[in-house]
């Protein structure tokens, strides 16, 4: 039945739905991440936000339940990560560490298995809490997502024996290259695309549609959201620890409201509901904060400088999302997958 | 021990008064206002910046800007809204929230604006043995007129009971000559009096405003609202009071513990959602029409 | 003199068109029942004329201005007032509270006093339970409250939507001689019921409503013959 489903789903796949995008994001990366290192260290926390976005595509874009709380799944991927990866002379000689439970201070994996063990983290503790949020419907759901944020916000930012609480984690071990991070990333592109064409996202997608209708068939909601749910904390957890291993720190309030608010923006300013969306969200919302940000600091951007005040970034992507809500709810995707501009194809075709 | 109790009650009030400032949106326009906190927050930078002022006059002052901003808040942006999934107003709203944070930032910098507002505030009132803040004494009454007040309003006024009849089914009171952009603005014009207010006992206690300043009160508020039952006024009240009470008795209990009370309020939001998802005083499950 | 006078009318929800065109006048002091199948789409009729629903094109006047397109909160000033399906009083508030609440699309505030007093000759309930929450009443009590609340708003056209959905047959007979009345007052009644019998025996003209159109009318002699009702009721038209 699995069989069938799969090819069910791959009949609807488009070639280029899935492999422009791809090609849009590796050949942007690689193009742009050798013409400064400021470049690159901002294509790699683009990285990081993108995997953050897809995690949301695949919940709140398929089941329409809008979650707060993915940044705890972030928050928690981020301390396995780092606890996994930071030097035993900083787990043992930090001031901020000092409590820190041995165990932990004895947890050593290499980069590659700690992000290994970040998305597990994420997705468990997905599955954990998603037995009770995927219970909860709209607004009630809403909340208890931030409530949700608010508790592992709490506890990591005081609690100085599972983490460093409030201070930083330094030491870090950091991405050597561009290469991981983007390969990760495309293969979380793949994984999304064909996750939302499968029965289980189709079905998901379903039960967005009509509640009730989907209840009336049979369709167990709270399971598929529950499975939905799982696989974006798995990309969340992996998206945390991407952002440590790029920044070579972790810190808690990095994965508070202002990440929550920056990546839900993006998923919304590009469209939630489609892995193109969630793209083109996330260049758009990173490329205009990166080009504002150059111009704060009175840095030319393609030759061009306007000198902007502090602060001004924050309030034209905060902006940006409330004029997208208002004008195009459906985001600058309008929900759809990449299609190619009407004379492109043709031309294809002739 | 009577300063533990006086504080736990005038923390409840002005819990109280902030949750039904958001009920009162929610209820005409099922939104959650999470740029409620930023209405807090400016009429606390209102009262620092006229601290010059005498406090009446600056206090005034602070009450016509927060209600100013919280009618052009509706007209500009919530308005094009309405009718839009919940979702999308609760985003919105979000995105208001961080859009006016920034822009208090911009102009009043990240850092702290501070000013000593009513010295007499902080004096000491001694009788029979105990000894209460002056501070704390006035927020416990002012909280207890202001609610008794708005319970007038709600209870005895044509536009409490068009108020209540909306929060009901809009659709229905606008059949019956409810005017929809009258009562959802007077709403608004509410709510940014009771931010206000809140503002106002805010920025005694803690004198230290920055573009953050509200955002824990419209947190804590929000459980409020959802622990008493989102669409029932007195319920928003009510849920706001038990916050604030719990949070008080759990700040002065946990001892050094307390720096976790914020985990067990959210805690009690998850286990009250599940049981009742409309809130303790809901009747049904009006959570799943929203 | 035309009281209400609908053309071409189209509504519906979304893409989904309920009402094709609609065309029909009423004169003041008249009273029509509209009949048909459930989900036809009399309802959406009633809501489209009260403003709850935006018509997607024709026209409505009342007293030869035209409505359509404006809000429901300013047709129910200008004299038109609609009892909904299933009633959608206010539970929660008191039985005055919810008269009050029909004072707000009352034009004329000043003599809001007497229409209390008026109102409450027709339906005693009023007085005898004006502060007890509407939401525990009986369904009959219920629905004299829903048309009290209607009648205080003063309407010249007063929309009914099945009326005696859900009461037992004697209290239909008193709901039904106190709508003749406010009919005898002066008040052009539409009245949507299902069960067309009640409405044939003091209804001018039966409208048949069907696929979204009028599909046939008949005047009160022809309505009371069941057999001419049920033929146009079923679309059993001429050529059977
Ligand atoms: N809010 C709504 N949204 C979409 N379709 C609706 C809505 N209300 C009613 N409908 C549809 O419109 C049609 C007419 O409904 P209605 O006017 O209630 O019929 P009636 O009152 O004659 O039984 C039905 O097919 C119904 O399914
Ligand atoms: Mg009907």
């Amino acid at each position: 039945m699995f069989a069938k489903s799969w090819v069910k789903g791959l009949t609807r796949f488009s070639f280029t739905e899935i492999f422009i995008p791809l090609i849009i994001v590796a050949g942007s990366s690689l193009w742009l991440s050798g013409r400064s290192t400021s470049l690159l260290l901002f294509i790699k926390f683009t990285l990081c936000y993108l995997m953050m976005v897809l995690s949301l595509q695949v919940f709140v874009g398929n089941s329409g339940v809008l979650s707060f709380g993915h940044g705890s799944f972030a928050m928690v991927g981020a301390f396995v990560s780092g606890l996994a990866t930071a030097p035993l002379v900083i787990k043992q000689h930090a001031m901020s560490l000092s409590n820190l439970w041995q165990p932990l201070v004895d947890f050593k994996l290499n980069l590659g298995m700690s992000l290994l063990a970040s998305a597990i983290a994420g997705g468990v503790f997905a599955a954990l809490t998603g037995g009770f949020l995927m219970r909860l419907n709209g607004l009630a759901a809403g909340i208890a997502t931030f409530a949700l944020l608010g508790i592992t916000y709490n506890i990591l930012f005081n609690n100085n024996h599972i983490g460093p609480s409030n201070q930083a984690l330094p030491g870090v071990s950091q991405f050597s290259s561009l290469t991981l991070p983007l390969v990760l990333v495309l293969l979380a592109m793949v994984l999304v695309y064909f996750y939302n064409l499968s029965r289980l996202g189709r079905t998901l997608r379903a039960t967005r549609e009509d509640n009730m209708a989907s209840r009336g068939l049979g369709i167990n909601i709270v399971r598929v959201r529950w499975m939905s749910f799982m696989f974006s904390g798995l990309l969340a957890g992996l998206a945390g620890a991407m952002y440590a291993h790029v920044g070579g720190a972790v810190q808690v309030q990095d994965y508070y409201l202002g990440f929550t608010f920056f990546t839900l923006a993006m998923l919304i300013v590009g469209g939630s509901a489609s892995l193109w969306g969630a793209v083109l969200g996330t260049i758009v919302v990173s490329g205009v904060s990166q080009i504002l940000l150059m111009w704060e600091q009175s840095t030319p951007v393609l030759g061009v400088t306007i000198h902007l005040p502090i602060g001004t970034r924050a309030i034209v992507i905060a902006g940006m999302l409330v004029v997208i809500l208002l004008w195009r709810p459906n985001g600058i995707s309008n929900g759809n997958e990449f299609k190619l501009p009407n004379f492109l194809s043709k031309i294809k075709v002739s | 021990m009577i300063q533990t109790i006086l504080n736990a009650l005038s923390l409840g009030g002005t819990y109280a008064l902030a949750s039904l400032g958001l009920g009162l949106v929610f209820g005409v326009m099922r939104l959650v206002n999470f740029a409620y906190s930023e209405l807090i927050t400016i009429a606390a930078y209102t009262l620092v910046m006229t601290n010059q002022l005498p406090i009446m006059v600056s206090f005034l002052f602070s009450v016509v800007v927060t209600s100013l901003a919280a009618v052009l808040m509706e007209l500009l942006i919530y308005r094009r809204l309405r009718g839009a999934a919940p979702a999308i107003m609760l985003v919105a709203s979000f995105g208001l929230s961080k859009l006016l944070q920034q822009v208090y930032e911009l102009c009043f910098g990240a850092l702290p604006r501070s000013a000593s507002i009513a010295p007499w505030m902080s004096g000491e009132l001694k009788f029979a043995g105990v000894s209460i803040t002056n501070a704390s004494l006035i927020t416990a009454i002012l909280t207890i007129v202001l609610l008794l007040a708005m319970r007038y309003l709600l209870n005895k006024t044509s536009f409490g009971i068009q108020l209540k009849a909306a929060s009901a089914d809009f659709r229905t009171a606008r059949l019956l000559g409810v005017r929809a952009n009258h009562l959802i603005s007077l709403a608004f014009v509410m709510s940014g009096v009771l931010a206000a207010f809140v503002g106002a006992i805010l920025v005694v206690g803690n004198p230290q405003v920055e573009p953050m300043f509200g955002m824990n009160m419209t947190i804590l508020a929000l459980v409020g609202i959802v622990i008493g039952g989102i669409s029932s006024l007195p319920g928003s009240a009510l849920g706001g009071f038990i916050v604030g009470v719990i949070l008080s008795l759990l700040n002065t209990w946990l001892g050094n513990g307390r720096v976790y009370s914020y985990s067990w309020l959210f805690a009690a939001v998850f286990i009250i959602l599940l049981v009742r998802p409309g809130g303790l005083l809901s009747k049904g499950q009006e959570m799943e029409r929203v | 003199m035309q009281i209400l006078e609908i053309e071409d009318l189209n509504s519906g929800y979304g893409k989904v068109d309920v009402l094709l065109d609609i065309t029909f006048s009423m004169k003041a002091g008249q009273c029509f029942g509209i009949v048909g199948p459930n989900g036809v789409g009399k309802s959406t009729l009633l809501q489209t004329i009260a403003g709850a629903i935006k018509p997607k094109s024709g026209s409505i006047k009342l007293l030869g201005n035209e409505i359509s397109g404006r809000n429901p909160e300013d047709i129910v000033r200008s004299g038109l007032a609609l009892v909904p399906e299933g009633r959608q009083i206010f539970g929660g508030l008191t039985v005055m509270e919810n008269l009050q609440l029909g004072l707000t699309g009352r034009a004329d505030k000043k003599t809001s006093h007497q229409a209390i007093e008026h109102v409450a000759e027709l339906f005693p309930v009023i007085t005898t339970h004006s502060k007890q929450q509407a939401g525990l009443l009986s369904g009959g009590q219920q629905q004299q409250l829903a048309i009290a609340r209607a009648l205080i708003t003063d309407p010249k056209v007063l929309l009914l939507d099945e009326p005696s959905l859900g009461l037992a047959p004697n209290i239909i007979n008193n709901l039904f001689s106190n709508l003749k009345r406010i009919l005898e007052a002066g008040t052009t009644l539409l009245i949507v019921e299902q069960r067309a019998n009640l409405v044939t025996k003091f209804a001018d003209e039966i409208l048949i409503l069907r696929e979204g159109l009028i599909q046939d009318r008949l005047n009160k002699i022809d309505a009371q013959d069941e057999n001419k009702l049920k033929k146009a009721y079923f679309g059993l038209g001429a050529n059977e």
